[in-house]
């Protein structure tokens, strides 16, 4: 009772309001701003979380960080650049939605899975931290060779189209992602002498150029578009249609909370993961990446799910699993507090009195996401004429913002092409991502496996986690050319069973 | 009217050499006269970017001016640190935050544009982490010197956060100066080696002290020696490496260390300025709890000393750089 008293007391506080409401507003608006990231965005802020209060500051913080995880979902959807990596998923879906009309609903979608998601991951970190801590320590590079593994195969489903096609984009993306350092000794690939390309291809103007540019340059090559104008865009998310998302949204949620429990995945990983898990089990199938409502629920979903479990490892075994909580873990040592297994000891009603702040966080994002949408779903108004020079000034800009770096507006460009060639020859850009993303996850855990087993190459079945990972990617495989199979017998006879006797 | 129009132009290029003049007798007189910039040559987010903005916080009162914090990120820290060197119009007023990156970097990549030492004023060091040299709690060494006998006939994995990083080069460090047989596996960062070696799945790290510290003290982790010169107030029960007395261990001495630089050609004023500056802030006790949050101690050298114990640093590095083959 005294302890419930203590939480309370730590948690009621004018300035934790604040707070939250504050750092959630500035998540959303620097998260819908290409170039600046959720990262950043904690990284600035960090500076003046010094003199508050720690409750306060860690909350300031993890409001950025979950206002910017949504965030990056509106320009996504609104003008086809994702705010932030983990958003080049949902404009799958989202853009083409909003081409459609219906941008007020894609936006509400993006909000309300997201919301959902954010709320079960907090629910995650707050009753199950424990035991995902747990397998998180389990998880050692043989582990995580395998889960990329598992996660390369969604390849096979966001191939759409031809599979051909798809896997040239993978490779075409892994072997871009080979640019830069080598992780184990440190030579150059592929840099051509430029200490630009040291640090490997910048993601941000990667994303940019790829989904922007090609929008633009279409734009101005064709001259006349259809400017679809629906009212402020359209209608919201119905009910009947968040029935139908909402499997998909809690499977995407539990996805990104064990992707953002184990260390060093990331969010963007588990956009994809939980989009493709969603497109493949959904009847609307055909219609993903089309402007499916569910393809944009699920990505949201995956992304989110990742936010509040990213702090398990953080708080429970004092390990930052990305960028973001290590600044989080920053800001915590500032106040004289050590996350891991003593603070949970020490200082357990300042950990509950954050868990009751970050739920209220999932509250606020609600509020806030929705009155941004009111007057961001008037962008899509926009004539196209006026809005795409204003799109290319942010994509510049975005670029730029990065690494303060003008070869990466170079750079940007250049993938603005490349992705314009893809659209025009029919090369999907997901797929190509994938493999950006992935690549180096893939190479480095490889390598990882073999330097710290001496070669021997047993350490690759050595546990449960590895046997669970290989069974669901061989069957994932075998899934799918089950299916190539089966759609081309279909596709021989067309009448099926019913053929005239 | 050409007479009128003369004597304006005298008039005027007058008082420009008058308003010129007066600029220069400012800048003599007192610094700073703008804003300062402190160029961070890593990514938001990172312990440099931290204690950067921490100390330009502080910073700003001491100087009663905007002291902006500026990253430039990329290719170890020599992109940030290669700009510094360039100089240019705002060089007077730039500082920026070298650390242990500044000299392995120098010793790493082959052909950088600027001199490591030359192209630099050294103000002062601000702040230093020891490395700790830190076992799993179910590994069976429980010291450095049973460590090393194990590591002559058997093969042991370290840890790192990544090619060139202070916690790579003390391990190769290691490894040279004691023959021990050792595989370095580079993870993405700190955060990221952290499991591998709670798990086991890695003998041994150098980490930094702050990564490691709760684990420690949790016994996670065991500490068998740090890296600095005198023991940690933080972890006095752990002997220092250069105490170990074998195996070459006594020019084992690294921290990892953070200083403000600035371009040879900053003023002499702005010289004094920032080291009064400095020694103000460093007493300041934000700082030094900012510091012990860290297991840190406040910096020891500056000016000469500083430039003194950078040329050191570097030679180190040159040498276990060419040692275990790590060239850029």
């Amino acid at each position: 009772m005294e302890n419930l008293n203590e939480v309370l007391q730590l948690f009621l506080s004018v300035d934790n309001f604040i707070a939250i409401a504050l750092g959630v507003v500035i998540g959303v608006t620097v998260g819908s701003i290409p170039g600046l990231t959720a990262t950043m965005a904690v990284a600035l802020a960090l500076p003046f979380t010094f003199s508050m209060q720690p409750v306060a500051a860690i909350l300031l913080l993890v409001g950025i960080y979950k206002g910017g995880m949504y965030g990056g979902s509106i320009t996504a959807i609104l003008i086809r650049t994702p705010g932030s990596p983990a958003s080049a998923c949902t404009l799958l879906d989202g853009y083409p939605m909003a081409q459609q009309g219906h941008a007020k609903k894609a936006l509400k979608t993006a909000l309300f899975s997201s919301v959902i998601a954010d709320f079960i991951s907090n629910i995650a970190l707050i009753f199950f931290a424990a035991y995902l801590a747990k397998i998180a320590l389990n998880f050692g590079a043989p582990e995580f060779f395998w889960l990329i593994c598992f996660s390369l195969t969604i390849i096979i489903s966001l191939a759409s189209g031809s599979m051909v096609k798809g896997l040239l984009a993978a490779l075409m993306g892994i072997l871009l992602s080979l640019v830069g350092l080598d992780s184990v000794f440190g030579s150059q690939r592929l840099t051509f002498g430029n200490y630009n390309l040291m640090d490997s291809i910048s993601f941000i103007p990667l994303l940019i150029g790829l989904f922007a540019i090609p929008e633009i340059i279409e734009f101005y090559r064709k001259k006349v578009v259809p400017h679809i104008k629906a009212k402020a865009s359209g209608a919201g998310m119905t009910l009947a249609e968040l029935k139908r998302s909402l499997k998909s949204i809690v499977r995407g949620s539990l996805i990104g909370v064990i992707i953002g429990a184990i260390p060093g995945t990331g969010a963007t990983a588990a956009a994809f993961i939980s989009y493709s898990d969603a497109r493949r089990r959904s009847p609307n199938k055909a219609n993903f990446g089309k402007g499916e409502v569910e393809g944009v629920a699920a990505a949201e979903a995956g992304n989110n799910g990742v936010a509040g479990a990213t702090l398990i490892p953080l708080l429970s075994l004092g390990i930052p699993g990305d960028v973001i909580t290590a600044i989080i873990l920053g800001a915590f040592m500032v106040h004289g507090l050590t996350p891991g297994p003593i603070m949970f000891q020490e200082n357990l009603s300042l950990i509950y009195a954050l868990f009751l702040g970050i739920m209220f966080s999932s509250l606020i994002l609600l509020v806030v996401g929705n009155a941004a949408i009111k007057y961001f779903s008037l962008i899509a108004d926009i004539p196209k004429s006026i809005l795409f020079p204003i799109v290319l000034m942010f994509c510049v800009y975005g670029a730029y913002a990065v690494n303060n770096a003008t070869f990466d507006i170079w750079l940007m460009l250049a993938f603005g092409v490349v992705g314009y060639l893809f659209n025009r020859t029919g090369i999907p850009a997901a797929p190509f991502l994938i493999g950006f993303i992935l690549g180096p996850m893939f190479e480095d855990n490889l390598r990882r496996s073999l330097l710290i087993s001496n070669g021997d190459l047993s350490v690759f079945v050595r546990g449960p986690i590895t046997w669970f990972f290989i069974a669901i990617t061989f069957g994932s495989i075998a899934f799918a050319v089950f299916r190539f199979f089966r759609d081309r017998h279909a596709k021989a006879n067309p009448l099926g069973n019913e053929s005239p006797s | 009217m050409k007479k009128l129009i003369s004597a304006t132009c005298i008039a005027a290029c007058g008082s420009a050499l008058l308003v010129s003049a007066s600029i220069t007798t400012a800048n003599a007189a007192d610094w700073p006269t703008k804003d300062v910039r402190l160029v961070v040559p890593y990514a938001p987010g990172g312990t440099t970017d931290v204690l950067s903005r921490r100390v330009a916080d502080l910073l700003k009162d001491a100087l009663d001016t905007n002291v902006i914090v500026e990253n430039r990120p990329g290719a170890g820290s020599t992109v940030g640190t290669g700009r510094l060197a360039r100089g240019g119009r705002d060089a007077d007023h730039t500082l920026l935050m070298a650390s242990p990156g500044h000299t392995i970097g120098a010793a790493i990549y082959p052909d950088l544009a600027y001199d490591p030492v030359e192209d630099f004023v050294f103000i002062q060091n601000v702040i230093d982490i020891p490395n700790v040299m830190v076992v799993p709690a179910s590994s069976p060494y429980n010291s450095v010197v049973e460590f090393i006998e194990a590591a002559q006939d058997q093969n042991m994995a370290f840890s790192h956060s990544g090619v060139g990083s202070s916690i790579h080069m003390s391990g190769e460090l290691f490894k040279t100066l004691t023959g021990s047989d050792m595989t370095a596996v580079p993870f993405a960062g700190s955060g990221a080696a952290l499991p591998a070696l709670l798990g086991g799945d890695v003998d041994v790290s150098f980490e930094n002290m702050p990564t490691v510290y709760s684990h420690i003290k949790s016994g996670d982790l065991r500490a068998l020696a740090v890296t600095s010169a005198e023991r940690s107030p933080y972890l006095p029960d752990v002997p220092t490496l250069s105490e170990i007395g074998e195996y070459n261990l006594d020019q084992f001495v690294t921290t990892a260390w953070f200083g403000l630089i600035a371009h040879n050609s900053f003023p002499e004023e702005g010289f004094e300025a920032m080291q009064n500056a400095l020694d103000e802030v460093m007493e300041r006790e934000e700082f030094l709890n900012f510091a012990e949050q860290l297991g840190a101690q406040p910096g020891q050298v500056e000016g000469e000393e500083f430039k003194q114990f950078v040329i050191e640093d570097l030679a180190r590095w040159q040498a276990v750089a060419e040692q275990a083959g790590i060239s850029q």
